[in-house]
C-alpha cells in the first residue's frame, strides 16, 4: 500500500511541477529573485544595491541568489529553469548568454524599454547593447563593459629604464619591452627559453598572457583578419588565413622563441595575477577584473596601457548584463528593479567595487569610475578603448568553443606543436559546435 | 567468540606489528604534509601577494585570516546549517540503512535479490540525471530555499551503497544467532536492535563516518536547492571564499581548516569508540 501511496505522491509532484512551468500572466507575491555570482566583495555591492533599491522603493522586495563563479551560476540556473522554477533576474555575460537565448529563456525587453521613462538606450554604450541583441531583439540590459589592457609594473619599468608602454605602441614593441624586461636574479636580461636546461633562469618575465581565443581574437583583429567566417552566423574559424596566421604565431612566439612568458609548469606554480602582485612580472595583458586584485600591492607603483597595435587599434568587449527570465512569476517587479540596477544611482554602487567599469556613459565618465583616489592613474585607458572594442561571436555553443580551444591553443604556446597542425585542430574540433550553435 | 584464545605465535605478530607501523608511517606521510601546509597557509597574514614557494612557518604568524573567513564567508551561521543537517542526516541515515540492511537479510531470498539488484541499478545512476527531476518534486512540494532537500535523502539510508553494507554485514551474522532469537521470542524490531546492531558496530562506525561526511561536504544539493544566504552550508560558504582574490588565500584556508576540522573529529572518534571496541581486550593479552 505504502509504496503505491509514494508513488501517487511523486506522479502528482511531478506533474504539478510540470503544469506550473507554463507561462503566467500578473505578477506572484514574494521577493524578486537576482542570481548574480561573484567574488564576496562583489557580492557584498549586489547587496547594497538591492538594499539601496527596497530603500527607494518601500514595499519591494529583492532576494539575492549568489553562486560562487560562473560554472555554479550555470548549475543552478539551468537546474532551475529546467524544473520549472528559474530565478526572475540572472546577470550573464554575453559570451554564454547564447545558450539561453536559443532555447528561449530570456524574455525580449523592447516593448518595457520603450514604454520606460527611466531607461534612454542612448544612455549606454552602443557596442554592450549590441552584443545583448538576439534575433534583433534587445534580450538583456548590460551593466558592464570592459576590454583588454596591458598592466604594467612602473617600479620596475624605472629601476631596468625600460620606457613605459605608450598608447599607439605595436606589437614590435611590446615584444621589445617584454625581452628587455625578462631578467635573472641579478637584474641582467636573459632569454627565457634557456630557462628550460640548465642556464639561468628569469626572476622577471616580461609578459604573462592566457593562451586562449579571447586573448587572441583582439590581435587577429588588429591584424586585419577575422577569427571566424560569416560574423552573424558563423560556420567555422578562419585563423588559417595569412595575417590571423600570423597574429597566433606571435603570440605563441612570445613563449617558443622569445620566452618572454612564463612556462606552463610557471603559470601552474604561481598564475599570472599572483606573479605580478609579487613583482615578478613586468606586464599582463588582463581585463578590468584584476584591477581589485592589485590594488591591495604597496610594494610597487603599477599602471594599465592600452592593448598593442598591429594595423588599427581593436579591443575585445567583456560585458555583463541583467537578463530577465521569460518563465519569472513577477516580471513586472523584476524590470522596475532592473530600471534601477543599471540606471545612474544602481551602476556607482557597483562601479565602487573597481572590479567593472559601468555600462552607463555618464558614470563611466564620473569620478565614480575615474577617481584618482585608486590605481591605476590611466583609468582612461579602459574608457578610451571602448570605441574600438569588438564582440565575440554570440553562438549559442560558444562557451563550449573556448574551452575546446584553449586546450589546443594551450599545448601550441608551451608545448610548441607545429601551427599548421594546430590551426587544423582548431578548425576540425570546432566545425562541429559551430554547426550544433544556434545565432541570435 | 572467546575460542581464538590461543592466538598466533608471538614473532610473526611482531612481524605484523612492523608492517601496521610502516603502513601508518606511510599513509601519514602522504596525507600529513598537505594538512600541515593548509594549517600554515591559513596562519600566514592576508592581504599580502601570495609566496611563490609555500612557507610551513609563516612570518608573521597571524589569525587574520580565521577572523576574515567567518566575517566575510558568513561562516558562523553556515557551520550552524550544516550541524543541523548533520545531526538530523546522518542518524536518521544510519538507522535507516541498518534497518534496511536487517529487513533484507531476513526476508525471502527472492525479495532480497530484487532488491539487490534494484539497488545496485540506483547506483549506477548518475546523480547529475536526477537534479532535475529531483527539483522539481521539491518545488512542487515547496520545498526549495529549505533545508529538507538536504536531509531528505537520509531517510533513503543516503546511498544504496550503505543499505548494501548494512545487508552483507548481517548476513555475515550466523543463522543460529537469528533462530535462538526467534527462540526467544524476540520481535524482528528487539532482535535488529537489542542483538544484531550491537553486533556489527564497526560497520556502523564506518558507515557514520562516511554518511557524515557525505553529509558534511555536500556541494551540489545546497547549490541546487538553497537560494537564501542565511541557509548556505560550509561548502557553499567556503566555495564563496574560494573566488577571492590570490592575495587573499588565507582566508579561504582558514575557511578550509574550519571546514574540515569537524570531519577529522568525526573520524578520531569513531575510531575511538568503535573501531577499537575489541582492542584492549586483544592487547591486555599477555
Amino acid at each position: 500500500m505504502r509504496p503505491k501511496a509514494l508513488f501517487a505522491l511523486l506522479l502528482t509532484a511531478v506533474l504539478l511541477a510540470t503544469g506550473c512551468g507554463a507561462g503566467s500572466s500578473g505578477d506572484a507575491k514574494g521577493p524578486v529573485q537576482l542570481l548574480v555570482f561573484g567574488a564576496p566583495e562583489e557580492l557584498a555591492a549586489y547587496r547594497t544595491l538591492t538594499e539601496a533599491y527596497e530603500k527607494a522603493r518601500p514595499g519591494a522586495e529583492v532576494q539575492l541568489v549568489e553562486a560562487s563563479d560562473r560554472k555554479d551560476l550555470l548549475a543552478r540556473l539551468a537546474t532551475a529553469v529546467a524544473g520549472g522554477a528559474p530565478p526572475d533576474l540572472f546577470l550573464m555575460n554575453y559570451r554564454f548568454y547564447g545558450q539561453f537565448a536559443a532555447k528561449n529563456v530570456v524574455e525580449s525587453l523592447d516593448e518595457r524599454i520603450a514604454a520606460s521613462d527611466r531607461i534612454d538606450p542612448a544612455d549606454y554604450y552602443p557596442v554592450a547593447m549590441d552584443a545583448f541583441k538576439w534575433g534583433g531583439r534587445q534580450l538583456c540590459l548590460p551593466q558592464n563593459v570592459s576590454s583588454l589592457a596591458v598592466y604594467y609594473n612602473r617600479t620596475l619599468f624605472a629601476k631596468y629604464g625600460v620606457a613605459e608602454p605608450k598608447t599607439g605602441w605595436t606589437w614590435n614593441d611590446m615584444v621589445g619591452t617584454a625581452i628587455a624586461m625578462t631578467r635573472d636574479s641579478r637584474g641582467v636580461v636573459v632569454k627565457g627559453t634557456e630557462s628550460e636546461g640548465a642556464a639561468v633562469r628569469p626572476v622577471v618575465h616580461g609578459l604573462g598572457v592566457e593562451p586562449s581565443i579571447i586573448r587572441l581574437a583582439p590581435l587577429v583583429w588588429s591584424n586585419g583578419a577575422e577569427i571566424v567566417d560569416d560574423l552573424d552566423k558563423p560556420t567555422r574559424l578562419t585563423l588559417d588565413t595569412p595575417a590571423a596566421r600570423d597574429a597566433l604565431k606571435n603570440l605563441v612566439d612570445l613563449r617558443q622563441a622569445y620566452g618572454v612568458v612564463p612556462t606552463d609548469e610557471e603559470v601552474e606554480a604561481e598564475d599570472d595575477e599572483s606573479r605580478f602582485a609579487n613583482g615578478r612580472l613586468a606586464m599582463l595583458m588582463s581585463s578590468r577584473r584584476s584591477t581589485t586584485t592589485f590594488r591591495s600591492i604597496i610594494d610597487f607603483e603599477w599602471d594599465v596601457a592600452p592593448l598593442p597595435v598591429y594595423q588599427k587599434q581593436v579591443g575585445v568587449l567583456h560585458s555583463d548584463a541583467y537578463c530577465m527570465t521569460r518563465g519569472g512569476k513577477r516580471k513586472d517587479a523584476a524590470w522596475r528593479f532592473l530600471e534601477f540596477a543599471i540606471s545612474e544611482e544602481g551602476q556607482r554602487i557597483i562601479a565602487a567595487t573597481g572590479r567593472t567599469v559601468p555600462s552607463h556613459i555618464g558614470v563611466s565618465e564620473s569620478a565614480a569610475f575615474l577617481g584618482p583616489s585608486q590605481p591605476p592613474r590611466s583609468a582612461r585607458v579602459f574608457l578610451d578603448a571602448i570605441p574600438t572594442v569588438r564582440a565575440l561571436p554570440t553562438v549559442s555553443t560558444w562557451p563550449e568553443i573556448e574551452d575546446v580551444t584553449y586546450g589546443i591553443l594551450e599545448n601550441a604556446m608551451h608545448r610548441g606543436d607545429r601551427l599548421d597542425d594546430v590551426i587544423r585542430d582548431l578548425d576540425q574540433q570546432t566545425r562541429p559546435l559551430f554547426a550544433r550553435g544556434e545565432h541570435g | 567468540m572467546g575460542g581464538r584464545a590461543s592466538g598466533p605465535p608471538p614473532l610473526p605478530e611482531a612481524a605484523g606489528r612492523i608492517w601496521h607501523t610502516l603502513g601508518a608511517a606511510f599513509v601519514i606521510l602522504v596525507f600529513v604534509p598537505p594538512l600541515l601546509l593548509l594549517v600554515s597557509g591559513s596562519l600566514t597574514e592576508p592581504g599580502l601577494p601570495p609566496s611563490p614557494t609555500p612557507q610551513l612557518v609563516p612570518d608573521p604568524v597571524s589569525t587574520d585570516g580565521y577572523r576574515r573567513a567567518v566575517e566575510i564567508g558568513g561562516l558562523l551561521r553556515a557551520s550552524l546549517n550544516s550541524v543541523l543537517v548533520a545531526v538530523v542526516a546522518v542518524p536518521l541515515s544510519v538507522l535507516v540503512a541498518s534497518l534496511a540492511g536487517f529487513a533484507l537479510a531476513r526476508v525471502a531470498p527472492r525479495t532480497t535479490a530484487t532488491v539487490v539488484a534494484a539497488s545496485l541499478v540506483a547506483l549506477m545512476v548518475p546523480a547529475t540525471a536526477l537534479l532535475v527531476p529531483r527539483f522539481a518534486i521539491f518545488r512542487a512540494l515547496g520545498l526549495t530555499d529549505t533545508l529538507v532537500p538536504l536531509i531528505a535523502p537520509a531517510l533513503l539510508g543516503t546511498s544504496p551503497l550503505y543499505v548494501l553494507v548494512y545487508y552483507l554485514a548481517f548476513r555475515a551474522l550466523p543463522r543460529d544467532l537469528y533462530d535462538a532469537c526467534l527462540v526467544e521470542d524476540l520481535s524482528p524490531m528487539r532482535t535488529w536492535w537489542r542483538v544484531a546492531l550491537p553486533l556489527v558496530r564497526p560497520v556502523t562506525a564506518a558507515l557514520t563516518a562516511l554518511t557524515f561526511v557525505l553529509t558534511w561536504s555536500n556541494f551540489l544539493d545546497p547549490l541546487i536547492y538553497v537560494y537564501d544566504r542565511d541557509l548556505f552550508t560550509l561548502p557553499l560558504a567556503l566555495r564563496s571564499l574560494s573566488v577571492l582574490d590570490p592575495t587573499n588565500f588565507p582566508v579561504f584556508l582558514a575557511g578550509a581548516v574550519l571546514a574540515t576540522a569537524p570531519a577529522l573529529l568525526v573520524f578520531v572518534l569513531a575510531q575511538r569508540r568503535f573501531l577499537h571496541h575489541d582492542d584492549p581486550t586483544g592487547r591486555d593479552r599477555p
